[in-house]
């Protein structure tokens, strides 16, 4: 049972070259964004009403919202 | 004799004790620890005498990896691909940091665009704005103003343009308030032209603010704009 899933592991991502680098360059892409978005949550908690966007409704009114950013 | 000698002497001629002599008779093998090699038969060719065939090669049963196959070569490949997503992502960040230093920043990008309400100002009235450090001439012009700009025989001029690539829509004329000569700010609805006049050294522009006497080279120069709704106007 485990012999059969790590041989086909093995056959579907590491015998071929082409196969494992391209997963590594993928797997970096989704690893980037998902650290990306975690820290951010993250930072976004940790900070929680002191950031600009957090306080941004009491400044400025939704009629005229330029989105002058 | 020195000690590297001596060192070497040892290595050369190790004493008789050190080469794992298999005597089976005298000393039976310990097997507690290790792979029993003693068992594998190919090893041993003749166990009276207690020799080795040098020229067959051993079995290494023994130390085959048990558990299911390509274990261990799948933890090597992770392993190594693991650094490989932490080195290419490394690699991306470092590269992606030097890039933005490069681009423009956010209170840079702020004063890039200048949006104006036209309703306010009335046909024939100049007005002008800052934009990028610099003024702005916006003029909206009347009827005959803009049939006098465009009858002129702009192929004669110093800067030959026609009045139809100077403007997007006829009435407005939005150009830059910088004379092309020194840089002076001109003088609306003054000189020759009906159009703009330096004073700092006699430039005149007409009325679609087209250099026509005095020392500037080109025509007042026209930045990029556009109408985004009927009566607003967004420069740059």
């Amino acid at each position: 049972m485990a012999g059969a899933f790590t041989t086909t592991l093995y056959r579907s991502l590491f015998q071929r070259n082409a196969v494992y680098l391209t997963a590594i360059f993928t797997s970096a892409f989704a690893f980037e964004l998902a650290f990306d978005t975690a820290s951010n949550r993250v930072w976004d908690s940790f900070n929680r009403g002191r950031q600009w966007k957090d306080i941004k409704h009491r400044y400025i009114n939704q009629a005229d919202d330029e989105d002058d950013e | 004799m020195s000690l590297s000698l001596v060192t070497r002497t040892v290595l050369r001629n190790p004493p008789r004790a050190l080469i794992p002599v298999l005597n089976i008779q005298s000393a039976p093998v310990s097997n507690d620890i290790g792979p029993k090699r003693a068992e594998t038969p190919e090893y041993v060719v003749t166990p009276s005498r207690g020799t080795y065939d040098t020229t067959k090669v051993p079995s290494f049963k023994a130390y085959k990896t048990r558990g299911p196959p390509r274990g261990h070569q799948n933890i090597a490949y992770f392993m190594a691909g693991a650094l490989g997503v932490t080195t290419a992502v490394g690699a991306k960040d470092t590269v992606a940091s030097f890039l933005a230093n490069m681009s423009a920043s956010a209170d840079v990008l702020a004063q890039a665009k200048v949006e104006i309400g036209l309703g306010a100002i009335p046909e024939g009235k100049n007005i002008i704005i800052k934009w990028r450090g610099k003024p702005v001439f916006i003029r909206h012009r009347t009827q005959n103003e803009v049939e006098e700009a465009r009858k002129t025989d702009w192929k004669s001029l110093r800067d030959p343009q026609p009045d139809e690539d100077r403007v997007l829509k006829p009435e407005w004329l939005i150009m830059m308030g910088v004379c092309t000569h020194l840089g002076c700010v001109p003088i609306g609805e003054s000189g020759d032209f009906g159009g703009w006049f330096c004073p700092c050294h006699g430039s005149h522009y007409d009325i679609s603010g087209r250099a026509r006497k005095g020392p500037a080279p080109t025509n007042l120069e026209v930045p990029q704009y556009s109408f985004p709704t009927e009566d607003t106007l967004v420069i740059g």
